[in-house]
């Protein structure tokens, strides 16, 4: 059962991978396909192990982009949470400007803000930020109206003030809805940094790719689609593996087993 | 009321608290009330400071009601009647729900200690007499455990534990070990019967479904009819053997005798 369960968790999408890239590679090879249209597999790998030494500025910087655009963007995220929470009004008034905001995507908006914060880090972080902070919002939102009222209860019963509900109770409740919504947030803030590299910039992965492109360098390209994916899954996890140490109260997500709670 | 618990002898007289003709309507839906209920009807309850009083009653009649709105926690979108006095002077009494409304955020020390920090206790203060009630409470060694590494029973016993802490004068019990195996229950009320908790000049009020509960441990009991629910007995429990009040308490319970 758990080998069988191991083997179509790992084998069989490593193995359907192996296949797809060998049959990229038979194709392109077979087909005749120029090598600025379509490069064969074996060409990207041998591309990234060139490239490598040279791409180390561009990740960091886009690294960068994405990692403080995150930081920010949970920090305003939760910060809104916590003011919709706690002020009935600010719910009613800011709460569907937000959501409205959401229906422009980001990315239209990266030429504006070139042309406000100019060509450096500002304008990305600032794109990361906006991208990332409303999926937080509406974890953590969610999470502090659905607070257990079993818990509400207990404080009131206590003689616990809006005050104490707010710290004791509502702030904490929201933790692991705001870091659910920021794992989600992760997944997206390389790809925004990239796309506003794309239109300005000194460094980054996007100005390489631009770079790539206008000298037909499809290869190159690749390397940098292969890198954005690696460094996506790399900040997921790191995100999650944050999450997990904020909160550890939380039980493993197993499902449970018998005879695991003491008596 | 300041309360210093080993010098303060009990003031006999005064009642800790106090209801008189308390009714509790639920309104119901639409406009013709649909499902309109009368919770709880007419109900006079005095407590004396160091009394323990037990409110048993069949499931349903509004006991648990009666407690919350002693607790200052009137159920939404009821309508309460009647005069009452001790808890509705805001802070006074300390609750305990049904289910243990511990924080599964906090280990156990910090969820001890939620009581005392909304009754704005010292914290160097509460930190000493949390540890010494983890010893009393059979708790000791799992200051540091999650609320979800603890068992039901000893998760009771730390929510009485953060009820218990601030010093409240009056305690209001809601079943607090009603979710319990019967085991675990009797263990529970033995133990609980030997904490005195209301020779420390506090009032305890406690709300069960347990005749036997009930008698182990309160000075008290008072029952509640079917609903809506009316007091229909008040009765001294006797301090040599119980069974004469077993048997008023059970026919109480049960006018019609179909248990029986």
């Amino acid at each position: 059962m758990l080998v069988r369960h191991r083997w179509r968790r790992v084998v069989a999408p490593a193995a359907a991978g192996l296949v797809l890239l060998v049959g990229w590679e038979v194709g392109v090879r077979l087909s005749d396909l120029p090598a600025f249209v379509l490069p064969p597999p074996s060409q990207v790998a041998r591309t990234a192990v060139e490239v490598a030494p040279l791409l180390g500025t561009d990740v960091a910087t886009t690294l960068t982009e994405a990692g403080l655009g995150l930081v920010v963007g949970a920090v305003v995220g939760l910060l809104l949470a916590v003011l919709i929470a706690a002020f009935p009004w600010v719910s009613d008034t800011l709460y569907p400007l937000v959501t409205l905001t959401q229906t422009v995507p980001t990315v239209v908006l990266a030429p504006l803000l070139i042309l406000w914060a100019g060509f450096g880090l500002l304008p990305k972080i600032v794109l990361v930020a906006l991208t990332a902070f409303f999926p937080v919002l509406v974890a953590a939102v969610t999470a502090m109206a659905t607070v257990d009222a079993e818990h509400s209860e207990m404080v009131a019963g206590l003689g616990g003030t809006r005050r104490h509900q707010f710290w004791l109770v509502q702030l904490p409740a929201s933790v692991p809805g705001a870091l659910g919504g920021l794992r989600v947030a992760a997944t997206y803030a390389i790809g925004a940094a990239v796309v506003a590299e794309y239109l300005a910039g000194q460094s980054g992965l996007g100005v390489f790719v631009q770079r790539s492109r206008k000298g037909y360098e499809v290869d190159q390209i690749l390397v940098a689609v292969a890198l954005v994916a690696v460094l996506t899954g790399l900040l997921f996890l790191l995100v999650d593996g944050l999450a997990r140490l904020a909160t550890p109260w939380q039980r493993p997500s197993l499902p449970s087993r018998p005879g695991r709670t003491p008596l | 009321m300041t309360t210093s618990p080993s010098t303060e002898a009990p003031t006999a007289a005064a009642p800790a608290l106090e209801v008189a003709g308390l009714t509790v309507t639920f309104p119901g839906t639409g406009r013709r009330a649909v499902g309109a209920v009368v919770a709880l009807q007419e109900v006079d309850l005095e407590v004396a400071v160091g009394e323990f009083v037990a409110v048993v009653g069949p499931s349903g009649c509004g006991k648990s009601t009666l407690l919350r709105v002693l607790a200052g926690l009137t159920p939404p979108g009821a309508t309460v009647t009647g005069r009452s006095t001790g808890t509705a002077c805001g802070r006074s009494a300390a609750w305990m729900p049904q289910r243990d409304g511990l924080l599964p955020w906090r280990r156990a020390l910090p969820n001890a200690l939620v009581g005392a920090r909304i009754a704005g206790m010292d914290r160097a203060v509460a930190d000493a007499r949390a540890r010494a009630l983890f010893d009393e409470f059979g708790l000791a060694g799992f200051e540091r455990a999650w609320p979800h590494e603890l068992s039901g029973g000893m998760r009771q016993r730390l929510a009485l534990l953060r009820t218990c802490l601030p010093g409240r004068p009056i305690l209001l019990l809601d079943e607090p070990f009603g979710a319990l195996d019967a085991i675990t229950r009797r263990r529970m009320n033995a133990w609980l019967a030997g904490l005195d908790l209301a020779g420390r000049g506090r009032a305890v009020v406690l709300v069960t479904h347990d005749v036997d509960e009930a008698l182990l441990l309160a000075d008290r009991v008072v029952v509640l009819s079917d609903r809506p629910g009316r007091v229909v007995l008040d009765l001294r429990v006797p301090r040599d053997g119980t069974a004469g009040a077993r048997r008023a308490l059970l026919e109480a319970l049960d006018p019609a005798g179909e248990a029986r």
